[in-house]
């Protein structure tokens, strides 16, 4: 028996700039106990609670892969009093970590198929894990073709701009950036993803498509897949939900009878579908 | 059948030799209400009530409870777990109800993915229940309609019936046979005492009135989630979370850091928490999925009586009627579940 709230305690290694207006980091953490770490075993699309201890906890998407050995990073927006801690924080600074939380891309269902990963803004961080996942050379030949369309407002938005041109260099995934709108020096897509969706025309046959971003993306992007064919239960999200333990104990995240932490975060539309639309 | 009497005024002989071996908590007056405190003193102990204001999930679900302990140093952290655990805990004139709601707590506290609430469950394991059936019922209790009783003896370890001057004792679980055998000093019950016994009991759960057809409500909730009765059943609501706080299956928490800024240390708690409240689902975006008193109120009921039979096949409410004895604005549960169960007949 042992007390599931307890962290795990890690010590900052880096702390990345990845916007412009300098509101989005990625911390990396070190975990102090080497024993910790191997208990840490995750997917992507897996979340953590993590704390300044003193301040508080919150849920945040882990932005690594685990194929990424020895530390675990997290992407995160400035926010309210714990994130804003997490932004302040410096290099040695120890961090509370508890997870991994929720259940992840379905890795193993997506074995033998072409993936496009659609992402918008801010809610790039778990496609992040999946992708770098994904091109591993452990694991690039149990997938098929591999598209990912990313939009943001504006290029000073688009974040691990150097893991994205790495990838663009790349023949085994096909990397299609977009911006709202037109920009000096930009030499990529420009218009809304659900736009560039259309204009990819990804097709249905044998995929799955994964799709994180606001609300109005997802809405618009969903849409132009239905039309291209695409059955709800190809179509996976990660939703969002105030929580406060993680682990399907404290109540708040429910839909219906799910628990986002513990059921989803990952959902298809199809399952979605079948519940409240209350989230 | 082992069945022992305990006279009265044994109580403190009873309470004494518990105590060298348990926490006790038991019903005590307090600030004119009822509720499971530490008994310190056997006098404290008040058996002749019909149910406390706050339920005893209080025990092993305190209010505010500590997750852990941390020190802070310039760069370290050092956190130290609960050493309290290992404790006994001796719930005494526990009612059947209450006892029942240990169980749908931790149902819940032992399942939904990888985690366990540790914490709690440790405590009910070390916990043993003299529980007692409730001779009286009041006007608001229902425990008869989801499945329960109010001489329901299944939940306890040890149950007591009060005869007036004395109590019946039998002992109902393995623990409470034993608990119940070395208390040898007990005199043995007459066949008088347990034909009394069972006509209180009979008289008590035929005076329980109030019904509710659990069945059709279930079945009714399925269905509509959207539906013009979950505004009307959310008018009068004021969201003070009453309902919810002093519900014995209600089980949400809030978690913060209490720090010690001086001193460097800290604790981190978690304290009852209520989807009444707007600010209990309010994401950091602004964006909040309950942000209408209409959808709190519809997730209270759905949650009892639609979401915990969905994943238990089990009503999540055990008819003690708190939540309509404390309602400010008497927004009664019974009559909204009537109203859920009229649904049918009025949509067609």
């Amino acid at each position: 028996m042992s007390n599931p709230y307890i962290p795990y305690l890690t010590r900052v290694k880096s702390v990345v700039a990845e916007n412009k207006v300098n509101d989005i980091k990625t911390i990396e953490l070190e975990f102090k106990n080497e024993e910790d770490y191997k208990k840490f075993d995750y997917i992507p699309g897996q979340f953590a609670e993590i704390s300044l201890i003193g301040k508080g906890e919150c849920p945040i998407g882990i932005a690594s892969s685990p194929t990424e050995e020895g530390t675990i990073k997290f992407t995160i927006k400035k926010m309210g009093t714990v994130t804003s801690g997490f932004h302040s924080s410096e290099i040695g600074d120890i961090i509370g970590v508890r997870g991994p939380c929720g259940n992840g891309w379905p890795m193993e269902d997506m074995k033998g198929k072409n993936i496009i990963v659609i992402g918008g803004g801010f809610a790039y961080s778990t496609l992040r894990s999946l992708i770098i996942y994904l091109l591993d050379d452990r694991y690039r030949k149990d997938y098929g073709d591999i598209t990912t369309i990313y939009g943001n407002r504006e290029s000073g938005e688009v974040l691990y701009r150097d893991l994205l041109e790495e990838w663009e260099k790349r023949d085994d995934i096909k990397v299609v950036l977009t911006i709202d709108r037109e920009e000096e020096g930009w030499t990529r897509e420009v218009g809304f993803v659900a736009a560039i969706v259309k204009k990819v025309a990804p097709s249905p046959e044998n995929a799955v498509a994964i799709i994180c971003g606001p609300p109005i993306m997802i809405r618009t992007a969903v849409a132009e897949l239905v039309e291209l064919g695409w059955k709800d239960e190809q179509i996976l999200n990660s939703l969002e939900m105030r929580m406060k333990c993680g682990i399907g104990k404290c109540g708040r995240c429910n839909i219906g009878n799910k628990f986002v932490c513990t059921d989803g975060p990952v959902f298809s539309l199809a399952e979605l579908k079948k519940m409240p639309n209350e989230y | 059948m082992e069945q022992k009497i305990l006279k009265k005024d044994e109580i403190e002989k009873l309470y004494n030799e518990l105590a060298s071996e348990y926490n006790v908590y038991a019903p005590v007056k307090k600030k004119g209400n009822i509720s499971f405190e530490k008994i310190e003193k056997s006098e404290d102990i008040v058996l002749d009530y019909l149910n406390s204001k706050i339920p005893p999930k209080s025990v092993l679900f305190p209010q505010m409870e500590v997750l852990f302990e941390y020190t802070l140093d310039e760069k370290d952290v050092e956190i130290t777990d609960r050493q309290d655990l290992d404790q006994k805990i001796l719930i005494l004139g526990i009612r059947p109800c209450d006892a029942y709601s240990f169980e749908l707590f931790a149902n819940f506290f032992s399942s939904h993915g990888n985690w366990k609430d540790e914490i709690y469950l440790k405590k009910k394991e070390n916990t043993t229940l003299i529980g007692m059936g409730c001779n009286t019922p009041r006007t608001t209790c229902f425990c008869t309609s989801v499945g329960g009783n109010p001489f329901n003896k299944e939940n306890m370890d040890v149950f007591l019936t009060d005869l007036g001057d004395k109590y019946l004792v039998e002992g109902i679980s393995d623990k409470g046979k034993e608990m119940v055998k070395n208390l040898s000093w007990l005199s043995d019950a007459t066949d008088a005492d347990v034909k009394k016994s069972s006509e209180l009991a009979k008289q008590a759960e035929e005076s329980i009135t109030a019904t509710i057809d659990s069945e059709t409500i279930v079945k009714n909730l399925e269905t509509n989630f959207e539906h013009p009765v979950w505004r009307e059943i959310s008018e009068s609501c004021i969201g003070c979370g009453s309902c919810s706080y002093l519900c014995p299956t209600c089980t949400c928490f809030d978690v913060i850091d209490e720090t010690d800024k001086y001193n460097n240390r800290g604790r981190r708690i978690r304290i009852w928490d209520t989807c009444q409240s707007c600010l209990y689902s309010l994401e950091t975006s602004g964006h909040n999925p309950r942000d209408t008193k209409i959808q709190r109120c519809r997730n209270r009921i759905m949650h009892k009586f639609s979401y915990y039979p969905e994943n238990y096949e089990l009503l999540g409410c055990v008819g003690c009627g708190r939540c309509i004895a404390v309602c400010p604005a008497n927004n009664d549960i019974l009559t909204i579940l009537h109203k859920v169960e009229k649904i049918e007949e009025k949509g067609g």
